[in-house]
């Protein structure tokens, strides 16, 4: 089974006094490669080049392609822009609730942009080995309902029109799970639920709009023996419980300037169920120097250093323009951390 | 000043329907609204964002209160214009250029609005430009909202440009924005949620007053 593949790597690693690390780094790969994120969004050679660059540069343990909450809802046909040097975004077009069964059915692997996605996890396949384990993204069920919908929309259908939104939601799921399937298939080995949008329910409407349909999600892969992972940016730390609940074998989290607590999670969590996280960002690995990246890396470390289920990875995707030396600090002191203090 | 109970649970509860019904039945009756919004919408308003600051309720809530309340102001602000109910500050809010997100930025309207202020809403993926020209109309602070930390850096560019403007104030926020960001930046002030937004812009017109 991957998923306890995984575990017991994690647990493997840190055995032998060192840590799974794994930067959310998808972006600056295609500054090393000299493109753009629309190309590498739309182009799957070229995403799989970058991401290549990246295993090749910095040996992550967990590789995780581009941050793209765009492809489902690209592909079940909502107007989508894509920036020439920023993410895909979906802007909001008017929908109603009464309208969700005049939402394509559509087949996803018949998608070209799905279809390139999982394309670059049949490349990576192809072309790494077994110490690095392929991730790929999908979007969270209610953060799909939301870009169908509107955010504020559907923020206020939760309570307004509950039975509807519950009827999209599921319909979002159905087109995630068919696009699940896909990357499995591909040789994805962890699926990602990216969730963002869920950040500002509280903890029953979580679970009931976003945790729930994850389940199945996370029960779907784990048949398959694929771990899931549930990422949410922002503070979460109201949610850690549900999230939990879900089914998931792991937590990616952002960063302590968004509110989150990690030693607070790591006693909350349990032990079956990993935790990544969760440098700013945007903060010193963008904008400081290699000391204080490893200054950042280290306090991280330091104060979740006596749990075994925990893999260092940055709170969210890093931005295009990282510097490359800051991401190598922040590999070598993730690598070397409990080396050097044991 | 007399506090309207039911009003006040209506907009607590986002029940439109009846901070409509409430609303024209006052309207009809011809009772004070100006009463009615300072006594009981503004309080009901400000307690649902002392909930939300306390964690008690979240985002969903809170948007069909500001709803419910915007449903009331919609009925009394034409009498509101004709009466000698004054705006207490011209403020704009908008999410910065290269974000679309725009919940934040909303509620931080409707509760200075609920709260007395006239906002003018710039919407989303908002240039220098753009909060340059609503200074230009008149507004006294320039509120910035981001939900992206790739795009919360744009902030830095608002701030810059009306560094030579200092009766203009900067106030950011957002889910990525933190007070340790906005001193980095120079901004004036940073509101951790719509609730510390109205309190800061109080401080500021307060100050100036």
């Amino acid at each position: 089974m991957q998923n306890l593949d995984l575990k017991s790597r994690v647990q493997h690693t840190y055995e032998k006094g060192e840590r799974l690390v794994v930067p959310l780094v998808g972006m600056p790969g295609l500054k090393m490669i000299g493109s753009t994120i629309k190309l590498g969004q739309q182009n799957y050679r070229i995403h799989a080049e970058a991401l290549q660059a990246l295993i090749e540069h910095f040996a992550p343990d967990i590789v995780f392609p581009l941050m793209d909450l765009s492809v489902e809802a690209n592909a079940i046909g909502r107007y989508t822009l894509f920036p020439i040097d920023d993410t895909a975004t979906v802007p909001h077009v008017a929908f109603h609730l009464d309208h969700v069964d005049m939402l394509p059915k559509i087949d996803i692997s018949a998608d070209t942009r799905a279809l390139g996605y999982a394309k670059v996890i049949e490349l990576l396949r192809h072309s790494t080995d077994d110490t690095v384990f392929r991730a790929a993204y999908v979007t969270g069920p209610y953060t799909l309902a939301a870009l169908i919908l509107g955010a504020q929309e559907a923020a206020q259908s939760i309570i307004l029109e509950p039975q509807g939104l519950h009827a999209l939601t599921e319909y979002c799921n159905g087109i995630i799970k068919d696009y699940t399937q896909l990357l499995i298939e591909a040789g994805a080995q962890i699926i990602c639920v990216l969730e963002p949008s869920a950040s500002m329910l509280g903890p029953d409407h979580f679970l009931d709009f976003s945790g729930n349909y994850v389940k199945e999600l996370a029960d779907l892969c784990s048949q398959k023996g694929i771990a899931t992972v549930y990422h949410i940016c922002g503070n979460t730390m109201h949610l850690i419980e549900n999230m939990v609940k879900s089914g998931v074998n792991g937590l990616s989290l952002d960063s302590p300037s968004s509110g989150m607590d990690l030693l607070k999670v790591m006693q909350q969590v349990p032990e079956n169920v990993l935790v990544m996280g969760n440098l700013n960002p945007v903060g010193k690995i963008h904008n400081g120097s290699p000391e204080e990246v490893q200054a950042e890396v280290l306090e991280v470390l330091k104060s979740v250093d006596s749990y075994p289920n925990f893999i260092l990875s940055t709170g969210c995707d890093l931005p295009k323009n990282t510097p490359e030396k800051n991401i190598h600090a922040f590999m070598h002191a993730g690598r070397n951390y409990r080396i050097a203090n044991n | 000043m007399a506090r309207n109970e039911e009003l006040v649970n209506a907009i607590l509860k986002g029940d439109r329907n009846n901070v409509q019904t409430i609303m024209q039945k006052a309207i009809e009756q011809k009772q004070d609204v100006v009463q009615l919004l300072d006594g009981s919408m503004i309080p009901a308003m400000r307690e649902i964002g002392e909930r939300f600051s306390r964690n008690e309720v979240y985002v969903p809530e809170m948007l069909i209160a500001a709803r419910a309340m915007q449903a009331g102001l919609t009925l009394i602000e034409p009498i509101l214009a004709q009466s000698n109910h004054k705006s207490l500050g011209k403020i704009a809010v908008g999410t910065v250029k290269g974000d679309l997100h725009d919940i934040g930025k909303n509620l931080v309207a409707i509760m200075l609005k609920g709260a007395g202020y006239e906002v003018l809403d710039l919407g989303t993926n908002c240039s220098v430009d753009k909060y340059a020209e609503a200074v230009n109309a008149g507004v006294q602070i320039v509120m910035c909202s981001a939900l992206l930390t790739t795009t919360m850096t744009y902030m830095e560019e608002v701030v810059k440009h009306f560094k030579d403007t200092p009766e203009v104030k900067v106030v950011i926020g957002g889910a990525p924005v933190t007070q340790k960001y906005a001193d980095s930046i120079g901004a004036h002030a940073y509101g951790r949620d719509a609730n510390e937004a109205v309190k800061i812009v109080e401080n500021i017109i307060g100050a100036s007053a």
